[in-house]
Order: structure tokens, then C-alpha cells, then sequence
């Protein structure tokens, strides 16, 4: 496939209005250099395409307003949202073939086969940080935007050169809330309500992150309830009896594993959301408030 | 498999994963620290000066630690399980809708409070047919009751109401609630748990109320020990109940009670706590002081009605007692029912004279309970200090046993007193005689004697109503209650025809259903279609009202002939001579079995067997049943509840 002329800047234009059409909120183009330096051998866009020149960022809205007021149970089934992520990158990729004939993916948003699952295939994360729509949070890194507040991202690998975006000159988080709660009490919403205290860090005299720390283990176990699987068979194999054989494959706790394996989705999958629920960028942040938008029409 | 190899394909041993598990796993991204914001900043010397804190790939961690990639993965997600905790989002069930993680309110699950072994033996004792399950509960007999949500409801629709009254009562609902969740919490900081079972010794006080109360709200089980109980009735209970606590006065008469249970705690390894009303000895600990504890931990399972609610002992001997478990399924709903049977009202008043060790007393307090009538004290009856209550307590309902009507009566106190406030009296604990009831129903002119047959297994199975014939009431033990299913049956369980003497057997949704670890006793209770074998003879007439006539195990088989020796009992009661008497078989080469009547006399009396053949031909007695041989005796062998005991009478 030949590529058309095309003209850089307007093609780009192009491209973001196509994605915010197709439900994008913010859209950038990540500085390819950077995601190949920063990126662990294996886990860098040219290992899935040798021949990419860009890398297309773009972020879809989180939660609704009433998501947010909803009981953790209920609120881990919203978390599926970044399909929409997918299905507008997805179409993005064919509509850069089409119109300047350029091969193009989106990128696999799923784990690495070889190293389980707690090993993406590629930091959809790291792509969308450089394309500048969004900034690493104390809350594990979730990214936030001061306009957008909490999005999922996805990307398109393109051997169309596009002009890298920057990252934000600015991170918005900690917000101002955030900084007066960790001066009083040393801790901001984030870390102090997080049902697992996976979350600690610092806020320098500036009001700046210094340091954020954050245990993804512990905050898997709470999240990412494949990981019970096999630790529920073992169990069953182990057990003594079969009682104790039966109570750890058919108990309702583990039958709703096997339910949501089945199903496919369904909670729980990637993260519990309370970090989420209580950050004011997340929730409160213009484009993020639905209703706070609409008022002020 | 690791990318499709093998561990012994990869080289890596348990020792391996031992030794680098802990480094791989730090390294990996499993932690994470970010100093600054250096991805953003694209600040490359930060991340490649950082990238152990960040998170490295496998790729890297094995370049850092010397091992193959391969071998990191394997090793890494090895590490990963062996960390891993399941069930861990379970608290993330109760957040969100308003309620935050809070970690000072959190008790991690594994710290939750579990069922000990003696308790889920307990609980395992249950074990009902499935369909009779499903159709006590689809009929509508099994509800979600409990006394404590008796007592919560109470205390909320009317908490000025008079819960307690008579000696040492006087409280309304909304206090009686506040002080048995205090001493439930008392209880708990004692070291009480859900499901433990805790005895009891006391007299009908407020005391009693309040702890049997506070260990419903806890959800621990009583067992009931008699007022007349001593060490050696202590020893077995205690020890086959394995009873945690026990709540008794410091003294019963010249009983020290409260130090024979401490030298029982040391002898038992169940027995941890002596609970005492009143001043305890050094090592026991004051029911007083449990009312000032912290409240209960939230996170205590509040009681249902399928939990253990009363394990009660009934005959049986030292060495295969008989413990009856019973949940609140099987006796609030037999209240429940009886409230409205028994006529008691909200604001009735509720007197029992008969003590609250045993299941009759309970059953009042239970209905009191249910139909929010108050629970009038009498600690300890006495025949002036029974008239003393009614007269000043005017109780609308009496629940006693024919020997308290009859002292009354004996010494004249009905002619006098004033027990017009009595709407239904009901009469239970040992066979009714007629003529008592004849005699006491002109005095009680405000309402009815009634009669009423129960067991420790089942509750209330017969009564009569209040609005029965009086002579039925006086004759009968009356029809079932609402949901039991009596019958007249024979040794093999098949029905008999109506007017036919044989065993009362019985089942319904209270009836409990297996004694507490004694597999052969329980085997023994039961008929193959499930009816329980009462022991109790009886007939039944056309209205379905049953009369008592005495245990099968004293039948007298003469010859073949079989008859019940408690009619010949009964008359004989009536003989001037006579203080106390009982028929037991002595045996007869010829014949099998002859009728022996072994009798105390009364002061300065004398009789003969002739004499009292005579006196039973004149009272019609059949010649068959006539007495063949008298023994004398100074006193008679007498159980614990006052029951002479029969197998202990040889000539
Ligand atoms: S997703 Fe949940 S467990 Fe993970 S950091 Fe946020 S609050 Fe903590
Ligand atoms: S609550 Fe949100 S803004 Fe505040 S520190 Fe946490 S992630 Fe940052």
C-alpha cells in the first residue's frame, strides 16, 4: 500500500477530529523516540510493528456522576468502558488506511502472553503520558487529566509520521484539596481510602508529587480476582476432605469467579475504583461532571 | 509451563525460587516508586536511574539479577501466588454508597469471628429432614423469630411498656433492651462467644430474665440447671453440655453454689467462667459488673432463628444423658402460635410459678415476650408469697404445676384471696389430678383453668383453650397445638383408634430433632415415619382431646394384662393415710410382674394392704389392678425435679 501525500499538521487535525467523533475526549501523538527509550526491550511499539512512526493516544470518559455514589459492588461492573477506547481506535486504524494509505494497528490493549498477567503487552499508559493526555497520579500511576479527569486510553500504532504532541506541562495532581488533607494528616484521599493502604507517597513544599509509592501486588489481590483462580484450585487440591474439596470450588464467593470466567466480564477485573471515587480530578474535573457541565450552560 | 517450557526444562529448582523469589519480586512491578515526575518531564537519566523502583520488565530484572528472562517469569509469577491472598475484596463489599474505607473500623476478615468446634458440634445436631424443612417454612410455621427482635420490637413500638413486674422487676421494654445488650456485651467481654452454651442456676429474678435475654442477643445457647441441682448433677451437665460459663447466686440454701462451680472449672477444661448474682469468691466474676463493658464488636453475627438457642437436659442417665438442642425455629414458633391459643394480650401480665429451669417457665416468658405482656417475678414460690404476687401483680395469665395450685388449696389461701385477675391458668409439669381443677375453678371466678402437656423435646403439644368445656380442661391435657400432629400409637407406630389407650406420639415444627451427641437415644425417640415417641400413655377422644394416664416404661404387664399404674396412684394419693406412694412392678414367676405399692405414711399413721385394696375397690378400681404387696419406706428416692424415682424401688 503507497502512501497518499498528505500534509502532517492536517492530517493530524484530521485524525483527532475522527477520534473525538468516534467518542474520544483528548487525543495526542506521543513522541515515538521517547516511549522507545522509556519502554522495556519486548514491550516497545516496534516490537509489534517495525516500521511505526507514530503512536496515536486517545482517552475516553470514565464514570458517570451516578457511577460514583454507587456501592463497590455495583461500581466494579462500570469498569468496562475502555471497550468504547478500543472500538475508537479500532476504527481510527482503518480510517488512516483509507484515507492516507498508511498500515496501521490499534494497539493490543491485552497482557503479555509470555509473562502472565500482570505484564501488559504495551504501556498504553506510557503512549497516552507522552501524547500529553494525561499525568501520573499518587494513585498508582492512574493517569489524570485536568480537564477530562480519569479516562481509558488506547492507541494506534501508524507508519504514518505524524508531529509528536508534548507531555502536560503541568500535573494536576495533587489537587489543592489534596495537598491541604496530606498536610494535616499525611496522607490525601487517595491513599487514605484505599481499602488495601496500597497507596503512600510524598508532597513536596511546592505542593509537587516528591515521591509516589504504590503496591501493585496488594492491589491486585484486592482488583484482579483471576488470580484467586488458581489460587482456589490449589486450595481444592489440597484440601482434606471433601467438604473442604467442595466448599473451595463451589462456595459463592469462588462460583462467582467461575461465573465471571464465563461470562467474560463483569467487575472486579481491573481495579476497585475507591482511589477513583475519591479523587476530585477523577470525579470533579469539568468534562468528567456530566451534570456540573450541563449547569453551567 | 513458563512460554511453553517446562521447570525442569528452565533449570529452576524450589531452592532457586527461594533464594531470588524475594529480589524478583521487588523488582518487578509489583512495587512501585516514582520519585518526581520523571516520564512526564522526559527526564531519561531519573528513569534509567530508577528503573529498579519503577518496575522493570523480566527482561531486565534477569540482566540485574543474572538469571535467563524465562526463568524470571517463572520465578515471578510463582512469587506472586505464594503472596497472593485471596478473598481480600470482600471488604470492598461493604464500601461505596456513601461508606469509605476507614482503617481503624476495619477487622480483617480472617480476624472475623469464627464458630468454635463445640459449637458446630452443637449446630451439627440439627439435622432436619429436608422436607419437613421446606414445609414448616412454606407453611408459614418457621419465620425468622428471635427474643431478641421480640425484645427490639418491644422496646420500639412500646418502650414505656411494662416488661418486668413483681419482685425486683419493674422495667420497661425500652430498659430491658438496654440492659441485656449491655450484658450481652458483658457476657462477650467474659469471654462468651456465639453458639457457646452457658448454664444457669437462678431463681425466677430478674436476673434469670435478663441472662437468658442477654445470651439470646449474643446468639449463645443456655442449658438450664435446676434449682435443686448439686455438684454431682453439675459434673454431668456441665461437663456433657461442655458449657463455657455459668451463671449462678453465690449460695442455694446450704449450697455453696458458686464454689462448687469453681472447683468444677478447674475439673472441667470447658467450664472457663463462674458468673455469680450476687457477691462472688475470689476467681468468679459479678453479674453486676458486665452491665459497664464496651458495646459488642459490629461484626458479630446477629442471631437467626435456625441458631441454638436453649440445649435442655431431660431424664437420661450419668452416663448417657439426654441434651435436647432446640433453635428458636422450633420454639418461638410454638409461642407464637400458644399467644394467641393461651389468650395473652399486649399488657397482659405473665406470672409463672413454675421455675424458669424449666421449659414450661421458658415458654412463658416466651410468649410474654411475643405478644408484649409483661413477665411478673415470683423468685421462689412458697404458697403466701404465690397469693402475695397475684393479689398485688394481678397476673391476667398463671402458668403453674398442679402441686402449686394444690398447696394453695390445702391450706385454704384460694378462699380468701383475691384471684379474680387471672384470665387463664395453665396447668402442666405432672398429671393433673380432676378434682383439683373441679375444686380451684369456682375460686379463680375471673377466668379459666386450662391444662397443658409438653416435653423438653417438643414445648406445649396439647392444651386446652379457654373456651374448652371446663370438664374437658379438668380431664384432658387437651388438643394439639397449632402445627403439632398427635397421635395414639403403638410400639411399632401405627395408629390406634380413638378411645384406644397407647404411647402419645408426636411431631410438628417444634419438636426437636436429635439429642445432643447420644446417636442412641435419638435412634430410640423416633418412629420410621418420624413421630416422636413421647414415652407418655395416653387416649385420645373424638375431639382429639388426649388424657394422660401414665409412662409406658411403668406399665404393669400382670399376666399379660397391661395396665398403667398411675390411676391407681392417683387414688391412692387420696387415702388419710397416705403422704407420698408409687406402683412398680416386683417380679412373679407366675404371672411375670405383680403390683408392689411402696408408700411413705403420713406422722403417726398406719395402713394395711387390705385396707388399701378395700379403700381402691370402693373407688371402683378394677380387681386386676388392686396392689399385691406393701413396702414401707421412711422417704422415697426422688430425682432432682421432685420425681420419685421408680427404678430404684426394690422390695
Ligand atoms: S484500585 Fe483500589 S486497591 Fe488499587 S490503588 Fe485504587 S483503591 Fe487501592
Ligand atoms: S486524590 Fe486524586 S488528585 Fe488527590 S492525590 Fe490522589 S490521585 Fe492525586
Amino acid at each position: 500500500m503507497s502512501q497518499n501525500a498528505y500534509d502532517p499538521e492536517t492530517a493530524k487535525q484530521e485524525i483527532f477530529a475522527y477520534a473525538k467523533k468516534r467518542g474520544a475526549l483528548a487525543v495526542g501523538v506521543a513522541d515515538l523516540a521517547a516511549i522507545e527509550r522509556i519502554a522495556p526491550p519486548g514491550h516497545r511499539p516496534s516490537d509489534i510493528m517495525p516500521r511505526v512512526k507514530s503512536v496515536i493516544s486517545v482517552g475516553v470518559g470514565g464514570q458517570t456522576q451516578g457511577a460514583w455514589t454507587v456501592p463497590a459492588k455495583a461500581l466494579g461492573y462500570f469498569g468496562s468502558t475502555e471497550t468504547r477506547a478500543y472500538s475508537c481506535v479500532y476504527a481510527l486504524a482503518f480510517f488512516m488506511e483509507s484515507m492516507y494509505g498508511a498500515p496501521s494497528v490499534y494497539c493490543p490493549p491485552d497482557m503479555d502472553n509470555e509473562a502472565g498477567p500482570r505484564v501488559p503487552l504495551q504501556s498504553l499508559k506510557l503512549h497516552a503520558e507522552l501524547a500529553g493526555i494525561g499525568a501520573r497520579s499518587l494513585a498508582g500511576d492512574i493517569l489524570l487529566h485536568p480537564e477530562f479527569g480519569y479516562m481509558y486510553f488506547a492507541s494506534v500504532f501508524t507508519e504514518l509520521e505524524l508531529p509528536p504532541d508534548e507531555p502536560m506541562a503541568d500535573n494536576p495532581c495533587p489537587a489543592p484539596s489534596c495537598t491541604d488533607m496530606y498536610r494535616k494528616i499525611g496522607q490525601t484521599p487517595c491513599m487514605k481510602f484505599c481499602p488495601v493502604q496500597c497507596l503512600s507517597g510524598k508532597i513536596d513544599a511546592e505542593g509537587k508529587q516528591e515521591e509516589m509509592h504504590y503496591d501493585m501486588a496488594a492491589c491486585a489481590e484486592m482488583t484482579q480476582q483471576y488470580e484467586a483462580v488458581p489460587a482456589m484450585l490449589a486450595r481444592a487440591l489440597e484440601a482434606e476432605d471433601a467438604t473442604q474439596r467442595t466448599d473451595a470450588l463451589f462456595d459463592p464467593d469462588n462460583k462467582m469467579l467461575w461465573y465471571k470466567m464465563s461470562v467474560g466480564s463483569g467487575g472486579l477485573l481491573a481495579q476497585c475504583f475507591e482511589c477513583m471515587r475519591v479523587c476530585p480530578i477523577a470525579t470533579r474535573s469539568p468534562q468528567a461532571d456530566p451534570i456540573r457541565r450541563r449547569n453551567s450552560k | 509451563m513458563t512460554q511453553g517450557y517446562s521447570r525442569d526444562q528452565l533449570g529452576v529448582t524450589d531452592a532457586m525460587i527461594d533464594a531470588y523469589g524475594d529480589i524478583v519480586f521487588k523488582l518487578s512491578n509489583n512495587h512501585q516508586i516514582r520519585r518526581g515526575d520523571p516520564v512526564r518531564m522526559k527526564d531519561f537519566a531519573a528513569i534509567e536511574a530508577h528503573r529498579h523502583e519503577l518496575g522493570m520488565s523480566d527482561e531486565q530484572i534477569a540482566e540485574r539479577v543474572g538469571l535467563a528472562p524465562a526463568q524470571v517469569t517463572l520465578i515471578r509469577n510463582l512469587e506472586e501466588r505464594r503472596r497472593f491472598r485471596t478473598g481480600h475484596y470482600h471488604q470492598l463489599n461493604k464500601l461505596g454508597g456513601g461508606k469509605r474505607f476507614r482503617a481503624e473500623r476495619m477487622t480483617p476478615l480472617q480476624d472475623h469471628f469464627r464458630y468454635n468446634e463445640d459449637a458446630l458440634s452443637l449446630r451439627a445436631a440439627f439435622a432436619f429432614d429436608p422436607a419437613t424443612v421446606r414445609g414448616y417454612v412454606e407453611d408459614g410455621y418457621w419465620k425468622n423469630d428471635t427474643l431478641r427482635g421480640w425484645l427490639i420490637r418491644n422496646a420500639e413500638e412500646t418502650p414505656d411498656g411494662r416488661a418486668l413486674a413483681g419482685a425486683g422487676g419493674d422495667l420497661t421494654w425500652r430498659e430491658l433492651r438496654e440492659r441485656v445488650g449491655k450484658l450481652a456485651a458483658g457476657f462477650y467481654k467474659a469471654g462468651i462467644r456465639p453458639g457457646d452454651v452457658v448454664a444457669v442456676q437462678l431463681p425466677n429474678t430478674r436476673d434469670y430474665v435478663e441472662s437468658f435475654l442477654a445470651l439470646c442477643w449474643l446468639g449463645a445457647v443456655m442449658t438450664t440447671l435446676y434449682m435443686t441441682f448439686r455438684e454431682s448433677e453439675f459434673r454431668t451437665q456441665l461437663a456433657h453440655s461442655n458449657a463455657k460459663a455459668v451463671i449462678l447466686p453465690e449460695i442455694i440454701g446450704d449450697f455453696a453454689a458458686a464454689e462448687t462451680a469453681l472447683r468444677l472449672s478447674v475439673e472441667l477444661e470447658t467450664l472457663q467462667r463462674v458468673i455469680v448474682a450476687g457477691t462472688p469468691p475470689a476467681g468468679a466474676i459479678a453479674l453486676a459488673s458486665l452491665y459497664d463493658v464496651p458495646p459488642l464488636p459490629k461484626e458479630l453475627p446477629a442471631p437467626t432463628a435456625a441458631d441454638p438457642f436453649l440445649l435442655l437436659y431431660t431424664s437420661g442417665t450419668t452416663s448417657s444423658p439426654k441434651g435436647v438442642p432446640l433453635n428458636s425455629h422450633q420454639m418461638l414458633t410454638n409461642a407464637r402460635l400458644g399467644v394467641v391459643e393461651h389468650d395473652i394480650r399486649p399488657g397482659d401480665v405473665v406470672l409463672s410459678a413454675a421455675p424458669y429451669g424449666h421449659l414450661f417457665g421458658l415458654y412463658s416468658i416466651e410468649m410474654a415476650i411475643c405478644a408484649g405482656a409483661s413477665i411478673d417475678l415470683l423468685p421462689i414460690f412458697s404458697p403466701p408469697a404465690f397469693i402475695k404476687a397475684v393479689e398485688e401483680d394481678r397476673p391476667t395469665h398463671l402458668f403453674a404445676g398442679p402441686a402449686h395450685l394444690a398447696a394453695c388449696n390445702g391450706m385454704g389461701l384460694f378462699d380468701k384471696a383475691d384471684m379474680s385477675s387471672l384470665r387463664v391458668t395453665v396447668l402442666s409439669g405432672s398429671a393433673v389430678p380432676p378434682d383439683l381443677v373441679r375444686a380451684c375453678a369456682p375460686k379463680f371466678t375471673g377466668g379459666v383453668i386450662t391444662q397443658l402437656w409438653g416435653m423438653t423435646e417438643l414445648q406445649a403439644g396439647l392444651y386446652s383453650r379457654p373456651g374448652d368445656d371446663p370438664e374437658i380442661a379438668a380431664t384432658s391435657a387437651g388438643r394439639n397445638s397449632p402445627g403439632t400432629h398427635v397421635r395414639i400409637g403403638d410400639e411399632n407406630g401405627n395408629e390406634l383408634p380413638r378411645g384406644e389407650e397407647g404411647e402419645l406420639q408426636v411431631r410438628g415444627p417444634s419438636v426437636f430433632a436429635a439429642y445432643y451427641n447420644n446417636p442412641e437415644a435419638t435412634a430410640a425417640a423416633f418412629t420410621a415415619d418420624g413421630y416422636f415417641r413421647s414415652g407418655d400413655l395416653a387416649c385420645m377422644d373424638a375431639n382429639g382431646n388426649v388424657t394422660l394416664s401414665g409412662r409406658l416404661k411403668e406399665v404393669i404387664n400382670r399376666g399379660g394384662v397391661k395396665y398403667s399404674p398411675q390411676e391407681v396412684e392417683l387414688l391412692l394419693e387420696k387415702h388419710p393415710a397416705i403422704a407420698q406412694c408409687a406402683i412398680a412392678p416386683v417380679p412373679d414367676e407366675r404371672l411375670g410382674e405383680r403390683a408392689c405399692c411402696y408408700a411413705v405414711l403420713k406422722p403417726q399413721a398406719s395402713v394395711t394392704l387390705e385396707e388399701l385394696c378395700a379403700f381402691l375397690t370402693e373407688k371402683g378400681l378394677a380387681k386386676h389392678k388392686l396392689p399385691e404387696r406393701l413396702e414401707l419406706r421412711e422417704t422415697m428416692p426422688m430425682t432432682a425435679t421432685r420425681k420419685i424415682i421408680k427404678g430404684q424401688l426394690k422390695p
